[in-house]
């Protein structure tokens, strides 16, 4: 039972190998890959209330990890019905595509367990991997041909941090002797103003800064968003970084406010992230491009919640990072239904919306304002929930910064909101949307409502959470 | 420290990872074409062998630990190998080139 999450996930890996060897049509690999989405997110639910260790205790089953296994198996549902056309990958290898996607959340849900440098390694690069085979998949049969380069640049990047991690990972193990994570938070907690310990524990952490894309890890981003399918964008996007704050937290509490060096390095990471991000965005075209340097501006809020070094802190980036994950989920819905042939959605293609498909408008405008930061939606929240808590350490330039970044970022947001209602199609068809993608879409905006109306609720359940691994 | 004891002392094996992973960050960024680039990222991971093993063999209470973490890193790097050259034969295809000044479609 405590490894049944995982089991399912290598098992539906196995049965769409199996798929793959046959010549199916693209309806059985859709219905089979939901169906085995479906029991994912089941079995991680059953196995809620799981706990122990297993593999020689490198491998923990707590509450912190179970939590995060159905956010991520949640999330990874989510992007299966909603990318169930798959219309930019070839129909013959859709099987094979499936497949990757599986191994890739097999890799980030046994990340999330992983108490242990090796496991963390392993799992890391498995669903790594996974990924840097999934971007160069999207058919080049057409005119777009720049998916190669995006996945060599997102490969390159990918080894350069691994090359950091690891290397930091060895100077962890030389200093305390042990690659169990208890005994190295131990060794290093009496020792984490040294420069060697410094060091050890800025390059582990530029692992998990590539994955969740923060500056100075963060340039992979826009063009892999750009050159990989809409459907695997949206799997990057919000899958992974779930997986990456969730080691994030599990790895920063090696250091704690006394640390100054890496506390003011973490702190210019922060801001740099979210000006960079939102400064980029301003000029985008791309709709996939826009969110990603969205994306990197909201992981400086994220890394800002952990700066604070405290359970209320890790608790509202975990917050923070779920409801993320929701709503850059539901405007990846949007493109990837408006994307008809699995084509690049630039921002004025979305004209008109709310008369072409009024669900899809409404869906991404909620989306929008979510992220933007404007109540009653989670993204307000969250960003609220953060800033008050670097509030109360005494961190008065960074909230200051960050709030100046949330008002640069409603401008991109909120024009893109204009495009889609206050103008009008100018012989643009109507988009159909399917049963599914219309349910998937309400469940979306029930979560991000649900989640900025009742915060405190959330924001307890996060902190019993974080108790449970500290 | 004499000459003679050098291969018997931790720093020496540290200074040899850290020169590794300096020249394979190095090659990262001066190289232009791929293929070099995922050479020199080889070369990263090859530093931190080393210092697993070095730290193996003198500070480390089980010295079993830091093999078996060099042995999975071989192993993945070479994974990471097979998927960095199918990429390139990839590149090769669409672009007849794999050179970084020509794979500048995308402007990141």
């Amino acid at each position: 039972m405590l490894f049944l999450p995982e089991l399912t996930l290598l098992g539906a890996g196995l049965i769409i190998f199996l798929v793959s060897l046959g010549k199916p049509d693209s309806g059985t690999v859709k219905n089979i890959t939901i169906g085995l989405g479906a029991a994912t997110l089941i079995a991680a639910l059953m196995s809620f209330d799981q706990q122990g260790d297993l593999f020689f205790k490198s491998y923990r089953v707590d509450l912190f990890s179970q939590v995060f296994k159905i956010l991520i198996a949640g999330a990874m549902l989510a992007v299966l019905i909603f990318g169930r056309k798959l219309t930019s990958i070839k129909k013959e290898i859709h099987p094979e595509y499936y497949l990757f996607l599986f191994s890739g959340v097999l890799g980030l849900m046994m990340l999330v367990s992983s108490v242990e440098l090796l496991a963390i390694f392993v799992s890391l690069e498995l669903s790594s991997f996974a990924v840097y085979i999934m971007v160069p998949m999207r058919d080049d049969s057409g005119k777009i041909n720049f998916q190669m380069e995006a996945g060599a640049k997102y490969l390159l990047f990918g080894v350069m941090a691994t090359g950091f991690m690891l290397f930091g990972m060895s100077y962890m193990y030389g200093l305390t002797g042990s690659t169990h994570l208890d005994v190295i938070v131990k060794g290093l907690s009496t020792m984490y103003n040294q420069p060697a310990a410094v060091v050890a524990i800025m390059m582990v952490l530029a692992g998990f800064f590539y994955k969740l894309a923060i500056f100075p890890f963060h340039f992979w981003v826009p063009d892999v968003y750009e050159g990989a399918a809409n459907e695997t964008t949206a799997f990057i996007a919000s899958v992974p970084k779930l997986a990456a704050v969730a080691l994030l937290i599990r790895l920063i509490s090696m250091v704690s406010a006394e640390g100054h060096t890496i506390v003011n390095l973490l702190k210019v990471c922060s801001v740099l992230s979210m000006f960079y991000g939102n400064l980029s965005a301003l000029v985008q075209k791309d709709l996939k491009r826009m969110l990603g340097f969205s994306g990197i501006a909201h992981a400086g809020f994220v890394l800002l919640g952990l700066l604070t070094f405290q359970t209320t802190g890790y608790a509202n980036a975990l917050y923070y990072i779920a409801g993320y994950a929701v709503m850059n989920l539901a405007c990846f819905l949007v493109i990837c239904t408006v994307a008809k042939d699995g084509e690049n959605v630039l921002i004025e293609d979305l004209s008109g919306l709310h008369k072409r498909s009024p669900i899809l408008a409404l869906t991404l405008a909620i989306g929008l304002f979510a992220l933007a930061g404007i109540p009653p939606f989670v993204g307000f929240m969250g960003k609220f929930y953060i800033l008050v808590g670097a509030l109360k350490q005494d961190y008065i330039y960074l909230v200051t910064l960050a709030a100046i970044n949330t008002a640069i970022a409603i401008y991109y947001y909120l024009s893109v909101v204009r495009v889609t209602f206050c103008s009008n199609p100018e012989n643009q068809d109507v988009v159909k949307t399917g049963m599914l993608t219309n349910a998937t879409s309400i469940v979306l905006l029930i979560i991000i409502v649900a989640m900025g109306v009742e915060p405190q609720k959330f924001v307890d359940f996060a902190q019993m959470t974080i108790q449970s691994i500290m | 420290m004499s000459l003679l004891t050098l291969h018997n002392s931790l720093t020496t094996y540290l200074v040899i990872g850290a020169l590794l992973f300096g020249i394979g960050i190095y090659g990262l960024i001066t190289r232009r074409t791929v293929i070099g680039m995922l050479i020199a990222s080889e070369l990263m991971l090859a530093g931190a062998s080393v210092n697993f093993m070095a730290f193996n063999r003198f500070t480390a209470p089980d010295p079993v630990v830091g093999q078996i973490f060099t042995l999975f890193i071989m192993a993945i790097a070479a994974a990471e190998a097979a998927i960095g050259l199918s990429i390139v034969v990839a590149i090769y295809r669409s672009y007849t080139s794999i050179d970084t000044e020509d794979l500048v479609k995308l402007k990141g």
